[in-house]
C-alpha cells in the first residue's frame, strides 16, 4: 500500500444501549496501563459533534476512534505515520484494529460488539494515494490478497464521492471471532513504530 | 509526465512565490533544528510565527491520574523549543482574515484535518481555524497546501499582528455605517510581514466593527479597534473610524481607550502603522506579562500616547498602500448566486421555525438573509466541512464567515431557499437552533489541549450545552438569550469577561485534595463591542457549575423587571445575593462519599493527586493557610461591593488588603512569628516566596507576585474606577496564584 496514512474501520453490531462517553475512562486506562502497546498520548471527547469521531485515543503513530464519521458507529484505526513497509501496511493495520476491538469487547462497562466481517478502508494521503482508478486497482489487489488469506474472500465497494479520500466498503466472506481473526494475523501486535 | 512525490513538487507554480519561499525556509529550519544547528528558543519563535504551537503534554510527561508517566517519543531528547519534545503533537493555527472562507478554502482545510489531524476542524474565538495533534514535520506541507488555496499561516502566533477580525455581518448588516471589509482586508495584508510589525515584545490584535452598539466586532478588547463612522464635512459625507487603542483581555482586562473620535479613512493605515512603531519602541521586552500595548497606553496615558503616535505619524515615509485600496472599495463585494426572493408561506420542515428564529437574520439587502450554522464548541468534521463548502457553492455564491462565537455564517441566502437550506443542514446534523443563545456555549481549548489550561473549559461547555439543549424550548426567552463563555485559565481565550455568565478555570485544595473549580464571572457586557467586563464573584466546584447556571437563570427569569438585562438584574439585586449562591454551592462531599467531584468534566482521572497523608506539622499548617486564603477571598469580594457602590478608594484598599492576607497566610508557613505589619509581610513574602521562586507559576513566572509588589508601592495613590477595577482583577489573580502555590507546597500537585 503506497499510502502511509490509512484508516481501517470495524462496524458495531448495534449502537443501542451504548454510551459513547463510557469509553473515556476505558481509553484513559488503556494509556495508564499500556493495554495497547503503542505510544498513546491522550483521550479527546468529541461526543458533542454530530456524526463526529466520537471518543479519540490519540497516539504518536496512530489514533483509535470510536464514533460515527461515515454514518455508522464503529472503531477506526488511523495510521498517521511510520509503521511497516508498503507490503505490510494493510495487514498491520488490520491486526491492530482487530486487537483493539477485541480489547474493547472485553470491557464490561461499554457493551461493544463488532461485526468482524464488515469494514471500511480510507487512504488519507491524497499525494501518494489519490482517489483515482489506478490507486483503486492497486488497493483492490492488496485487499483481495489479504482478505482472501484471512477471511477466505471479500466483496469490495468503492464509494463514489470524489472529494473524499479513496474509500472502500469491505464485506468479508466469513465472520470469524475477533480472537480467531487475531490469531490468523499473528496475535496481539508489538508496539507500533 | 513526472509524478510528484512531494507536495512541494505537486504544488510548484500554484503558490505565491514569496509564500513558497517562506515555507521552504521554514522547512530548512526544521532540518537544521533536527541536526542541532538552530538553537531551540530561536526555533520555537520561528515556528510560532508560522502558527505552529505546542500542546499539552509536549514536555514528554503526562499524569495518568495516579502518577506521572514519561511519553517515550521516538526522537528522544530532540526538542522544538524549551521543554517541548520534537515528536509531541502540536496545534497549527490558521489565520483567516475577518473569518472569510471560500468554498475551495474550506475543502482544503477539511482535507488537512482529515490527513494530518484528528478529523476535527476547530473555530477559535478570533475567527481562526485550529488543527490539533499535528506533527511538526507535517507542517510545511500543510502550509503549502494552504498557500495554494490562498491562506498563509504567517504571523498566526508569536509577537506579531494576529488575525485581523471583523464583524461577520459586515456588508450585509442593518446597523452598520458602512462595510468595513475592504479596510480590514487591506490592513490585514498591509501589516502582514511589514517591517514595523516584526519587532514587538508581544502580540498585537486588530478588530473592525461596522457599528458601535452591537457586539459583533468586540473592538473594546483589542490593541487597535476601528468602528465605522461617517461625518458630513463641507457638505460631503466622509468615511472614517472611531479608533480605539490599548484594549485587551488576558489576565487583567483593560478597556480600550479612545484615540480619535473620527479618524479619516485615509489616516487609518498610517496611524495604525505609527501605533505599531510606538509599541515596538516602548513596549515591555523583559516581562511578558506586561508587554501588551494596553500597558504602554496605561502607563503613558492616552493623551501622551496619542502625542507620540502623531509624532511618529509625521515621520513616516508616505506609502501608496495607505490609500490605494480606497480607489476600489468594491473589490471585496460579494455577488449573490440567486436572485432576491421572499420566503413562501407553507408547510415548513420540522424544526425550521425554531432554527429561523435564532439562526437567521434579514440582511440589509431585501430578499436575502444570513444563516448561521451552530457548531458546538466550534468543532466540525472534514465531511461536514465539505458539505458546508458545497452549500456555499449551491446557495450563496461562495461566501462564508467564521464567527467569534465559533459558528459558521452564510450570507446571501435567498429567502425562498431558507427551508431547503435548512433541510440540507438537517441531513448531516448541523441544523441545531440556538446560535449565539444560552445553549451555544463558547469555550477555549482548556485542559483538552492547551498547555496553560487549569480546568476543563470544553468539558464544562459540553456539559452545559447538553443539559441546556434538553430544556432550551422550555426556557424563558430572556434566559435563552443569555451568553455563557468559559475559559480554562486566566488568559481569557474563552472571553469569559464579556459573557452574562462567565466561567474561569481555577483549582482549589479541599480536604487535602485538589478539586477543579470555576470562578463565576458576572456583570460583563457583550453588546457595545464588549462594552464592559465582569468580575469574579467566587469559585464554584466544576461539578456544581450546572446547578449554578440553573439557579441563576431561574432567579433571573422569576425576578427580572420589564426589559431588564441580566447585567442590570445583577446590578439591582447586588453581588451579595449572587455570592450567597456561590457560597451554598461551594461545599462538596468528601472524596469517600463522592469521588466524582474530584475529577473534571470529560476526564475521569483524579484531579487531585499525591499522597497527602502528611505529618502533624503539615496537618496544622494547612488549615491555617486555608483560613487565611478564604479571608483574602472574602476581602476581595467586599472590594467588589465597594466598587459597585462607587467607593473606588476603599475598593482599592480592600483589594490590596486581600493580597496582604493571602501573602500573610502563605508566609506564615515559613515564618510562624510573622506579624500583622504590611511592610513585614511584603518583605517576608518576597524573601520566602519571590526570591526563592517558590511562588512562581511554571508559565507565568513571578508575574502575580509583581502585581502584589506594585500594589504595595502604590497603596497610597488615589484610585479611579478603572484603577480599582484593575487592582481587583490583579488581586484576584494573586489570590489564585497563592492557592496554586499552597497546593504545590502541600505536595498535592504533580
Amino acid at each position: 500500500m503506497l499510502s502511509e496514512r490509512l484508516q481501517l474501520k470495524l462496524y458495531l453490531e448495534s449502537s443501542e444501549h451504548f454510551e459513547l462517553e463510557a469509553l473515556i475512562p476505558v481509553f484513559h486506562r488503556f494509556i495508564r496501563d499500556q493495554v495497547i502497546k503503542d505510544l498513546l498520548i491522550d483521550v479527546v471527547d468529541y461526543s458533542h459533534v454530530p456524526d463526529g469521531p466520537g471518543i479519540v485515543l490519540i497516539g504518536h503513530a496512530a489514533d483509535y476512534y470510536v464514533g460515527v464519521l461515515d454514518g455508522q458507529y464503529g472503531l477506526v484505526y488511523s495510521r498517521k505515520r511510520g509503521g511497516p513497509g508498503p507490503a505490510q501496511r494493510l495487514e498491520d493495520a488490520l491486526r491492530r484494529l482487530v486487537n483493539a476491538a477485541r480489547l474493547l469487547e472485553q470491557e464490561n462497562g461499554v457493551k461493544l460488539r463488532f461485526k468482524s466481517n464488515e469494514l471500511s478502508l480510507r487512504l488519507t494521503d491524497r499525494l501518494h494515494a489519490p482517489n483515482d482508478d489506478a490507486t483503486f486497482a492497486a488497493t483492490q489487489a492488496e485487499v483481495e490478497a489479504l482478505f482472501g488469506r484471512v477471511y477466505g474472500g471479500v466483496a469490495i465497494e468503492r464509494l463514489p464521492a470524489s472529494k473524499e479520500p479513496l474509500s472502500l466498503r469491505l464485506k468479508a466472506a466469513s465472520s470469524p471471532s475477533l480472537e480467531a481473526l487475531l490469531e490468523k494475523l499473528g496475535g496481539p501486535p508489538e508496539a507500533a513504530s | 509526465m513526472t509524478v510528484a512525490t512531494t507536495w512541494k513538487q505537486k504544488l510548484a507554480g500554484h503558490i505565491r512565490e514569496d509564500w513558497a519561499r517562506e515555507i521552504d525556509i521554514f522547512e530548512t529550519q526544521i532540518e537544521l533544528r533536527k541536526k542541532g544547528k538552530v538553537e531551540e528558543k530561536l526555533f520555537a519563535e520561528t515556528r510560532l510565527r508560522r502558527g505552529t504551537y505546542g500542546q499539552r503534554y509536549d514536555n514528554g510527561q503526562r499524569h495518568d491520574g495516579e502518577k506521572t508517566q514519561t511519553l517515550p517519543y521516538p526522537s528522544g531528547e530532540l526538542t522544538k523549543g524549551p521543554v517541548t519534545m520534537w515528536d509531541a503533537p502540536g496545534m497549527q493555527r490558521i489565520k483567516i482574515p475577518y473569518g472569510k472562507l471560500s468554498a475551495d478554502q474550506l475543502d482544503t482545510l477539511s482535507e488537512l484535518a482529515e490527513e494530518y489531524s484528528d478529523q476535527i476542524l476547530h473555530i477559535t474565538t478570533r475567527q481562526d481555524i485550529q488543527l490539533h495533534f499535528i506533527h511538526i514535520e507535517d507542517t510545511p506541507d500543510i502550509m503549502r497546501r494552504l498557500s495554494a488555496a490562498g491562506i498563509t499561516t504567517r504571523e498566526a502566533c508569536g509577537n506579531t499582528v494576529r488575525n485581523v477580525t471583523a464583524c461577520p455581518y459586515a456588508g450585509v448588516c442593518n446597523t452598520e455605517s458602512f462595510d468595513v471589509i475592504p479596510y480590514a482586508n487591506a490592513l490585514a495584508f498591509f501589516l502582514l510581514g511589514h517591517p514595523d510589525t516584526q519587532d514587538f515584545g508581544r502580540k498585537f490584535k486588530v478588530a473592525f466593527s461596522g457599528c458601535k452598539d452591537e457586539p459583533c466586532g468586540l473592538t473594546n478588547f483589542h490593541d487597535a479597534g476601528a468602528i465605522a463612522k461617517t461625518r458630513v464635512v463641507n457638505g460631503e459625507l466622509k468615511r472614517g473610524f472611531e479608533y480605539y487603542v490599548g484594549g485587551g483581555l488576558g489576565a487583567v482586562p483593560y478597556p480600550a481607550a479612545l484615540f480619535d473620535e473620527f479618524l479619516p479613512e485615509e489616516e487609518l493605515f498610517p496611524i495604525t502603522q505609527a501605533v505599531c512603531r510606538v509599541f515596538a519602541r516602548l513596549g515591555e521586552r523583559e516581562n511578558r506579562a506586561r508587554a501588551r500595548l494596553k500597558f504602554v497606553v496605561k502607563k503613558l496615558g492616552i493623551e501622551e500616547f496619542k502625542r507620540l503616535v502623531l509624532e511618529e505619524r509625521a515621520k513616516l515615509r508616505p506609502d501608496e498602500r495607505w490609500t490605494s485600496f480606497l480607489k476600489d472599495l468594491h473589490v471585496t463585494d460579494e455577488k449573490p448566486l440567486k436572485p432576491a426572493s421572499e420566503l413562501v408561506p407553507g408547510n415548513y420542515p420540522q424544526g425550521f421555525e425554531a432554527w429561523r428564529k435564532t439562526n437567521v437574520q434579514a440582511q440589509s439587502q431585501k430578499g436575502y438573509s444570513t444563516a448561521k450554522v451552530t457548531l458546538p464548541l466550534g468543532d466540525f468534521t472534514p465531511a461536514q466541512g465539505r458539505l458546508m463548502a458545497d452549500l456555499a457553492r449551491r446557495y450563496t455564491g461562495d461566501s462564508m464567515r467564521l464567527t467569534v462565537e465559533q459558528n459558521m455564517l452564510y450570507r446571501w441566502v435567498a429567502n425562498a431557499d431558507l427551508p431547503a437550506f435548512y433541510q440540507e443542514l438537517a441531513k448531516v446534523g448541523l441544523a441545531a437552533a440556538g446560535a449565539d443563545h444560552i445553549t451555544d456555549v463558547t469555550s477555549c481549548p482548556g485542559t483538552d489541549t492547551c498547555k496553560l489550561g487549569i480546568s476543563s473549559s470544553r468539558g464544562l461547555a459540553t456539559e452545559l450545552h447538553k443539559r441546556l439543549t434538553v430544556i432550551a424550548d422550555q426556557l424563558d426567552p430572556a434566559a435563552q438569550s443569555l451568553h455563557i463563555k468559559c475559559s480554562g485559565c486566566s488568559n481569557s481565550c474563552g472571553q469569559h469577561h464579556v459573557a452574562d455568565l462567565g466561567f474561569l478555570g481555577v483549582s482549589r485544595n479541599v480536604n487535602g485534595r485538589r478539586v477543579p473549580h470555576f470562578q463565576l464571572v458576572i456583570g460583563g457586557q457583550y453588546r457595545n463591542n464588549a462594552g464592559s467586563y465582569g468580575l469574579a464573584i467566587g469559585a464554584i466546584p466544576s461539578k456544581r457549575v450546572p446547578e449554578a447556571v440553573k439557579t441563576l437563570t431561574d432567579r433571573f427569569v422569576a425576578e427580572k423587571q420589564d426589559g431588564e438585562t441580566f447585567q442590570a438584574f445583577v446590578g439591582r439585586i447586588g453581588k451579595k445575593e449572587i455570592r450567597k449562591l456561590v457560597d451554598q454551592l461551594s461545599v462538596i462531599p468528601s472524596y469517600e462519599q463522592d469521588p466524582s467531584f474530584y475529577s473534571d468534566w470529560g476526564d475521569p482521572r483524579e484531579y487531585t493527586i499525591g499522597d497527602l497523608g502528611v505529618g502533624e506539622c503539615a496537618g496544622e499548617v494547612v488549615p491555617l493557610v486555608q483560613v487565611g486564603l478564604a479571608d483574602s477571598e472574602r476581602e476581595l469580594f467586599e472590594a467588589q461591593l465597594l466598587m459597585d457602590e462607587g467607593s473606588s478608594d476603599r475598593a482599592s484598599a480592600r483589594a490590596f488588603s486581600a493580597m496582604v492576607l493571602a501573602a500573610q497566610a502563605l508566609t506564615r508557613e515559613k515564618n510562624s512569628f510573622l506579624g500583622e505589619g504590611v511592610d513585614e509581610i511584603v518583605s517576608e513574602f518576597r524573601a520566602h516566596y519571590y526570591d526563592t521562586k517558590l511562588f512562581f507559576d511554571p508559565f507565568s513566572g513571578g508575574k502575580f507576585a509583581h502585581y502584589f509588589f506594585r500594589a504595595y508601592e502604590h497603596r497610597s495613590d488615589a484610585a479611579s474606577k478603572d484603577s480599582a477595577h484593575q487592582l481587583i482583577e490583579e488581586a484576584q489573580l494573586f489570590v489564585e496564584a497563592a492557592h496554586q502555590c499552597y497546593t504545590r507546597i502541600a505536595g498535592a500537585l504533580p
